[in-house]
């Protein structure tokens, strides 16, 4: 079974970190955004099963992605990877339907077990 | 938009760094003050020696300015200046809720922007495998001269510098700190080599 991935980050580098973290099955084909204004634009126009997002972005931030995504009734799998590691930040994130909260910058073992845990990998 | 010659891919990778620095001071001061810290994207910018009073004019109706120099391996350098605004330094000696005898809010707010100062830097400097030390932080008072002649004195024979300018917005006591960071040309040539090193490994 293959997913449908998108990778939200306003930062080329940490984009790059997050699918290099990949496992090639979910990297392959994934789509891209570098704000929130995109995201949704990508989520609305096509079926998203594993998003992984930022929080720190202009446009609409990665908070505004996840309550986009709740007014919109999706339900991707989503796993946030933020630099802003507050923990009221995190319990935020997983209020809003995150799966997980992982820190930047990101690392393959633990992004990995993550998707394990969800049954992506 | 470039700055010293800085690509694209090298600015992104600047911005990435000061991400992630700026996450953990904002966790650190969320902590301190038991509260949430509001974060934007930073800005950077280039400015030359002249600019750089000019830009910091704007900041002179700053109740509270600490300055603090940090100094690193391989010619890493720069002055960090943590700006609070009139109305917030009242608040902020509310916020951090010392006894009135116990430390005068001029030292609690050189605490506190020694807390941001030093864990953004020590951040900053562990992802691009360098080590910090610091110059005693020093509190410049409201009185606009003062300000402006002391960064004079600290960047005068700098011809360019790097200008990062973070945002630390504790939403619950609507109260902000900017934290400026300004960077030699010098310092950001060194910085621009281990940025390349990062890259290549992409």
């Amino acid at each position: 079974m293959s997913f449908s991935v998108l990778v939200c980050d306003d930062s080329n580098l940490a984009r790059k970190q997050v699918l290099r973290s990949l496992p090639e099955s979910l990297s392959a084909d994934a789509k891209i955004a570098t704000n929130g204004v995109e995201a949704l634009k990508i989520l609305r126009g096509q079926s998203i099963d594993v998003l992984f997002l930022d929080l720190t972005m202009p446009e609409i931030d990665g908070l505004g992605v996840l309550q986009g995504i709740q007014k919109l009734g999706l339900s991707p799998k989503i796993f946030v990877i933020s630099a802003d590691i507050q923990p009221e930040m995190q319990n935020k994130v997983l209020e809003l339907g995150a799966k997980a909260f992982i820190r930047k910058p990101v690392k393959a073992e633990v992004l990995n077990q993550h998707l394990q845990e969800h049954g992506l990998i | 938009m470039t700055h010293f010659n800085l690509n694209e891919d090298q600015q992104d990778c600047l911005q990435e760094l000061i991400n992630v620095a700026m996450g953990q001071a904002s966790d650190q001061l969320a902590r301190y003050l038991d509260t949430f810290v509001y974060l934007k994207v930073p800005s950077i910018e280039q400015v030359s020696s002249s600019q750089i009073s000019d830009t910091l004019k704007v900041e002179e109706s700053a109740a509270a300015v600490v300055s603090q120099g940090f100094f690193g391996y391989e010619g890493i350098r720069g002055e960090a200046l943590l700006v609070y605004q009139p109305k917030d330094s009242d608040r902020l000696a509310d916020l951090l809720g010392y006894e009135p005898d116990e430390l005068s809010v001029e030292e609690q707010i050189i605490d506190l922007s020694s807390i941001l100062t030093t864990t953004f830097l020590n951040v900053f400097a562990s992802q691009i495998d360098n080590q910090m030390s610091y110059s005693a932080p020093r509190f410049l008072s409201s009185a606009a001269s003062n300000f402006s002649d002391h960064i004079e004195q600290h960047t005068f024979n700098w011809d360019l510098a790097l200008k990062v300018k973070i945002t630390y917005q504790v939403t619950d006591y609507s109260f902000n700190c900017d934290m400026i960071l300004l960077i030699p040309e010098s310092a950001i040539v060194n910085i621009t080599q281990v940025i390349d090193r990062i890259l290549e490994e992409f």
